[in-house]
């Protein structure tokens, strides 16, 4: 019986166009904006983690409370002891890789050796070197190469491409490095570009610098000493996995018998990127937001349903009447009518899903460049937006599309219980 | 005498319009027997579609009862009704009421389908439908395609496809010039006599009284004659 319903359905345009492009528009719209929403927050929540937070940091809480100063007195020394701890209570998932974040005064000279221009930095010393870091793949700093190689000797520096041009700073030129040490003391080391990255994010291009570990080590005294260790999971690893494991992680803190070399007031903590930046509050505020696009998406699509199927109610008054006439039940006939909404609901989200996921896609793989609208701002956005294509944006464009496809035929079909059989001959006389 | 397929036992129908109440039909009480071929005649509000209503369990008298091979239909669910009239009740309307979408055969169809039979298994009984209202040259046709003498030969065919006991016609000629009315009746006529469902017309036509072998005349919802006519089968 089903089957002879359908060959009606698709016959008649009237009936499935409609509802169909309903349908398969809505998702289409619900897809692409979940994944262009999911991109663009994912991108910042990567490139925050990537470059800052990771998924899990532990830090000195002394550091942690004054990070803004850049408090290289208050690293964590031993690190092996500290990486074997980290492997052993957070998870074989997790990838920990050693920062050290400080801020220095770049000094550029001239061929007499005097200051050419200046400016203050902030730098990240990451281990760049060692052939079994992921550091260089996950801050895809080849492909962000603009001039020059990545550091491979002593002492080389990677600069952000909007810092070269306003220090008038080339691939190989030295550099001087103005800081403080880890004991106080005045540091002036010198560098040599070895390369100008473009970070993607402007405030970054504009101020960021990037050396080795070990050569932020030397350069610093602080053999042996980390201010951060930033774990990684997998990608699509869900956010509550972070939260499990940093929860786990510290219930362990406290029975950690602090390496040698660590001093008495150091206190290590776990946070997880939800604790940094306010990402936490970012991310819930996230996903109401997309609840509610969605929502919105769905509540639209069940009004222009219900109305398609009261217009379709409408062109099939004859047909109805003579289906109970005939004698199919009133339940009968409403349970082939939703059957129908769900069989368009399938179609069109299908459809939509084609549409708007191929459209997130390619902005998934192309990306929308957007620098010159961020170039001014200080957020830690990607200059290219790109769309994220997820099972979950499907979900949540195929889910509603479905039911809005089911509950505006059953709405709209309402009238059917109605109807009273008393009058049918009447009405099928009218025509 | 012929066994008895309807009874109807002092039935009336009263609607309420308005304030007012409304007898459609007032104590009528018949008989209809199997394979029976008579009509309801009568002007407009003499209950004829009242009568149809309820022979077709479509509605409920107000007091009385009606009956179909002794079982009372007041004493049936909604859904039971429906039952009721998928297996044994073919209707034949005025405006032929053909699905547009469907072809002649789909249309012939429908009602098997919604007797849950599968379409394989009835595709020759409904070929055979179509051949028997003489249109297999049409078969694939849509209803928008056809004449409206074609369009009530499917109505017909389409009635009588699931073997029903009782085809219920409303004014079946209404919309069909003379000729066509009379070719339609001829088709009735020989199909009641070679499928013995008993056909009761609701019609205005007197053309129609020349076919039929009983004439049931209803005045104000009463029945004020009910003629038999010598037949091959007698009516009770």
């Amino acid at each position: 019986m089903i089957r002879f319903w359908f060959r009606g359905l698709m016959r008649d345009k009237s009936r499935f166009l409609f509802p169909f492009t309903v349908v398969a528009v809505g998702v289409a719209l619900v897809v692409a904006l979940v994944g262009f929403m999911e991109g663009v927050f994912m991108g910042m929540i990567d490139m925050t983690s990537n470059l800052d937070s990771g998924h899990l940091r532990l830090v000195n809480k002394a550091f942690y409370d004054e990070e803004h100063l850049r408090p290289l007195d208050r690293a964590l020394a031993n690190q092996r002891e500290t990486h074997d701890w980290l492997v052993k209570h957070s998870s074989m998932e997790v990838d920990w890789a050693p920062r050290i974040r400080w801020g220095a005064i770049l000094d550029v000279p001239d061929e007499q050796g005097e200051t050419r221009s200046q400016t203050p930095v902030v730098g990240i010393g990451l281990d760049l070197k060692s052939p079994d870091s992921k550091e260089i793949e996950r801050l895809r700093l080849k492909s962000s190469l603009i001039k020059g190689n990545l550091p491979k000797g002593f002492n080389e520096m990677l600069m952000g491409i909007q810092l070269a041009e306003v220090l008038d700073v080339s691939v190989g030129q030295s550099v001087t490095l103005l800081g403080q040490s880890f004991d106080g003391g005045m540091v002036a080391d010198n560098y040599q570009v070895a390369g100008l990255v473009r970070f993607g994010v402007s405030a970054r291009d504009k101020k960021m610098v990037l050396i080795d570990l070990a050569d932020a080590q030397n350069t610093f005294y602080m053999e042996d000493m980390v201010t951060d260790w930033l774990g990684y999971f997998p990608p699509s690893t869900d956010f509550d996995r972070y939260e499990e494991v940093k929860h786990s992680m510290s219930a362990s803190l406290p029975d950690w018998t602090p390496p040698k070399d660590w001093a008495k007031d150091d206190f290590p903590i776990v946070l997880s990127i939800r604790d940094q930046q306010n990402i936490g509050a970012i991310m819930d505020k996230f996903v109401v937001i997309k609840g509610f696009v969605v929502g919105i998406f769905t509540f639209l699509m069940v009004l222009v349903l219900w109305n398609a199927g009261i217009l379709s109610g409408i062109h099939r008054y004859g047909e109805m009447g003579l289906r109970l006439a005939f004698g199919e039940p009133h339940w009968k006939l409403i349970m082939t009518l939703a059957l129908e909404g769900l069989w368009i609901g399938i179609l069109g989200s299908v459809a939509g899903s084609l549409l708007g996921g191929g459209f997130a896609w390619y902005l998934q793989e192309v990306g929308l460049n957007m620098g010159d609208n961020f170039a001014q701002s200080g957020l830690m956005i990607n200059d290219v937006v790109r769309a994220r294509v997820t099972v979950g944006g499907f979900v949540q464009g195929i889910v509603p599309g479905i039911f809005a496809s089911v509950a505006g035929t059953l709405v709209a079909s309402l009238a059917i219980f109605q109807r009273s059989e008393a009058n049918l001959f009447r009405e099928l006389e009218a025509g | 005498m012929s066994e008895t397929l309807i009874t109807l036992e002092r039935v009336c129908k009263v609607y309420q319009v308005g304030e007012e109440n409304f007898t459609a039909l007032n104590d009528v009480s018949l008989e209809v027997g199997k394979g029976a071929f008579m009509s309801f005649v009568g002007p407009s509000g003499s209950g004829k579609t009242t009568l149809l209503n309820l022979i077709g369990g479509l509605d409920r008298p107000t007091t009385g009862n009606v009956l179909f091979q002794g079982a009372n239909l007041e004493n049936m669910s909604r859904d039971q009704l429906a039952t009721y009239r998928r297996e044994n009740i073919g209707f034949i309307f005025q405006t032929y009421n053909l699905l547009p979408v469907y072809s002649v055969y789909e249309n012939i169809l429908f009602p098997l389908i919604l007797n849950g039979l599968k379409e394989s298994h009835v595709r020759k009984r409904v070929e055979e439908m179509v051949a028997k209202v003489g249109l297999m040259d049409q078969i694939n046709k849509k209803p928008a395609q056809l004449s409206g003498g074609q369009s009530q030969r499917v109505a017909i065919a389409r009635a009588l496809v699931k073997d029903p006991l009782l085809i219920l016609a409303d004014e079946p000629t209404a919309n069909l010039d003379s000729e066509n009315s009379r070719q339609i009746l001829e088709l009735m006529w020989e199909l009641n006599r070679e499928y013995k469902a008993a056909v009761i017309f609701s019609t205005h036509d007197e053309k129609v009284t020349r076919y039929i072998r009983r004439e049931v005349r209803l005045e104000d919802g009463r029945v004020s004659w009910d003629k038999r006519r010598n037949g091959t089968e007698a009516e009770p």
